[in-house]
């Protein structure tokens, strides 16, 4: 499908911020042409986009092509090893100057009339410049068009919006559990190697929320895993746990928790060594006996850490795989899927860490699978010409009270299985949606993902 | 395996011939193979490997010409055992296998078959071009996949069986919304 031009805003996003609070979404924004170009209009030219590990550029001029919507981004390491993320376009007649996903570059040398720019994205050499420009080009003025790029733990986003709040601000606190994820010890994670890439006809959207604690979808989706005897938890405790959003900003995590498990269980004793060393006490209090944890950096990238094996009824090993959901157009995803491992673990357990990974994920992977058969499916459905006026169910948790004592920020709540944080999620994704470009994005306008009920039973 | 550039490890020319009868053999397996797969016999066909088998799908990578790889050294779509082949085979057995029920449509074809002798007595690597047809539901799209094998065939009582394969898709990025079929 080819991407579209927005046409306005669609009747049923201005009616989606009533209904949202009440626990109802729209089916149709799951696959709609119109919400596709609006998303690349008010959501990606604004948000924080990941474009990559920093591991996966180590060298000076390394490079990957990455995307944010139908931009193609070069994100390289420079000589001085800083990173900088490019606009894969030349300046002269928009060519595209970088050709494959990976490699390393002193210097990009456009195919068309040969514009060269250097991996810092300087101009530095033009054909006949004396001849044919004469005084008049400025090659200071006609470098490769900057991306924005600020990193946290090793990962590297950029924005297209120069007047973005700063990357530390825009995860507002969730850092606090992304380093669950990523810092499994001193040296931090990296790529185990290059990500598995494929297209599928499904809104990025619903994998989003998927890995933003999607507990309930575990036992029905992933039933095959009970059933052969792969899971530590069983169906009826899969459900406890934290879920937990930061408030107006979309990122959600859910953390299952299974009764009796040891402290960090599943962990190589490196990483657990690794983990106190690294981790606040406040972090270990709320890791230490989670079984696995899956979260959403709005809007499309996602972490999961969980335990599998590579035959049944094994004590299983806690993976972690990295997700971007890229938009490639109205209902079509691209997925990237990594696999990070502990940086200063051995080899042979980042090995064994990547060979569990890759039974479970990845489009051949014993989970994926089923997700994206669930998730085509789904959007199909969601495209038909009823789904605009037709509300799905997000009612879970409408009414409960965050925990108070909880030792990390945002709202938490108990168990791990409800839709808050998908709520939210949405909440945050609609509030840029009705912000036309040009205007700030006003978080405090995201609407209420909960309201409990008070003593009085008045909501 | 090493990661390599695949246009540049052609077979030598004028390989050690190997037996026309050796090779028609071969051939007669693999088609049969591929039949016992597109028909879903899923345990017959588990039976067709070596128990010490690995089945490999290495991760594609669009790279410059002079690059030292674009068959990823490390990342695998697959990496199996004939034990973790076993599990994937198990889990379409249980009535929960989703991405397979209803049952994807597929046909195997092969062509253009080399056999070179193996490194060990009684073994041949036999590489050959995979073209894989999906069908799925009513859907009018379908999935084309093409690649090409290199297998290790091993001589045994029970005839012919597969000791190891690789698969390397031509696609860096892959058109497809999942591999819940067998490559």
């Amino acid at each position: 499908m080819q991407p579209t031009n927005a046409t306005g805003v669609p009747d049923f996003l201005e009616r989606m911020r009533e209904t949202l609070p009440e626990g109802r979404v729209p089916a149709k924004i799951f696959n709609d042409p119109n919400v596709y170009a609006l998303e690349r209009e008010r959501v990606f030219s604004r948000a924080w986009a990941f474009l990559a590990h920093e591991s996966e550029i180590p060298h000076p001029g390394d490079y990957v092509l990455r995307w944010i919507t139908d931009n193609s981004v070069i994100v390289i390491r420079d000589e001085h090893g800083q990173i900088h993320a490019h606009l894969n376009r030349c300046t002269h007649r928009g060519n595209q100057v970088c050709k494959a996903e990976m490699g390393n570059a002193s210097h990009f040398r456009c195919s068309y009339h040969g514009w060269t720019f250097k991996n810092t994205g300087e101009l530095m050499g033009v054909p006949y410049y004396r001849e044919v420009y004469k005084e008049s080009l400025n090659r200071s003025e006609w470098g490769l068009r900057a991306v924005r790029v600020e990193t946290y733990a090793g990962l590297v986003f950029g924005t297209l919006d120069p007047d973005a709040e700063t990357l530390q601000e825009y995860l507002g606190g969730f850092q606090f559990y992304l380093d669950f994820f990523l810092k499994p010890g001193p040296g931090g994670t990296e790529v185990y190697g290059p990500p598995e890439r494929w297209i599928a006809d499904a809104d990025w959207k619903i994998c989003a929320e998927n890995f933003g604690g999607d507990g309930y979808h575990t036992p029905v989706t992933h039933q095959f895993g009970f059933h052969l005897g792969f899971y530590p938890s069983s169906g009826t405790t899969h459900f406890m746990g934290y879920a937990v959003h930061m408030p107006g900003r979309g990122h959600t995590i859910g953390i299952g928790h299974t009764p009796g498990l040891p402290p960090f269980s599943g962990f190589p004793q490196e990483v657990v060594d690794g983990m106190h060393a690294t981790l606040s006490p406040e972090q270990i209090a709320v890791f230490k006996d989670a079984r696995m944890a899956v979260g959403t950096v709005f809007p499309n990238l996602s972490f999961l850490t969980q335990p599998f094996s590579l035959t049944p009824k094994q004590t299983g090993v806690k993976f972690c795989t990295m997700r971007l959901w890229h938009p490639r157009g109205p209902g079509q995803i691209e997925m990237f899927s990594w696999c990070l491992v502990p940086k200063d673990a051995p080899q042979s357990v980042k090995d064994e860490l990547y060979r569990v990974y890759n039974l479970a994920f990845g489009p051949a992977g014993t989970f994926e699978q089923d997700d994206f058969e669930n998730w085509t499916n789904l959007s199909r459905q969601n495209g038909g010409s009823t789904a605009a006026d037709f509300d799905l169910a997000y009612f879970q948790g409408l009414d409960w009270e965050p925990l108070q004592d909880f030792p990390g920020p945002g709202h938490a709540f108990t168990p791990y299985v409800t839709e808050i944080g998908f709520r939210n999620l949405w909440g945050t994704w609609l509030n840029y949606m009705l912000t036309p470009v040009g205007q700030q994005v006003d978080r405090s306008r995201v609407p209420p993902a909960f309201h409990p009920v008070d003593a009085k039973g008045q909501p | 395996m090493e990661g390599s550039r695949q246009p540049g490890t052609p077979p030598a020319v004028g390989h050690t011939y190997v037996p026309i009868p050796i090779r028609m053999s071969i051939e007669d397996f693999l088609y049969y193979e591929a039949g016992v797969l597109d028909d879903q016999a899923y345990e017959a066909w588990l039976e067709l490997f070596t128990e010490d088998m690995r089945y490999e799908v290495p991760v594609r990578v669009t790279r410059e010409r002079n690059a030292e790889w674009d068959v990823s050294p490390t990342a695998r779509i697959i990496h199996d055992s004939k034990d973790m082949l076993r599990v994937r085979i198990s889990r379409l057995k249980t009535e929960y296998a989703w991405a397979e029920d209803p049952p994807s449509r597929t046909r195997h074809f092969l062509s253009n078959v080399q056999v070179l002798p193996g490194e060990n007595d009684g073994e041949y690597q036999v590489r050959y071009n995979l073209l894989i047809y999906r069908s799925r539901g009513e859907l009018p799209r379908y999935d084309l996949l093409s690649g090409k094998r290199r297998d290790v065939l091993r001589e045994t009582p029970d005839g012919w069986r597969i000791a190891s394969r690789e698969v390397i898709l031509d696609q860096s990025v892959l058109a497809v919304h999942n591999l819940s079929f067998f490559l």
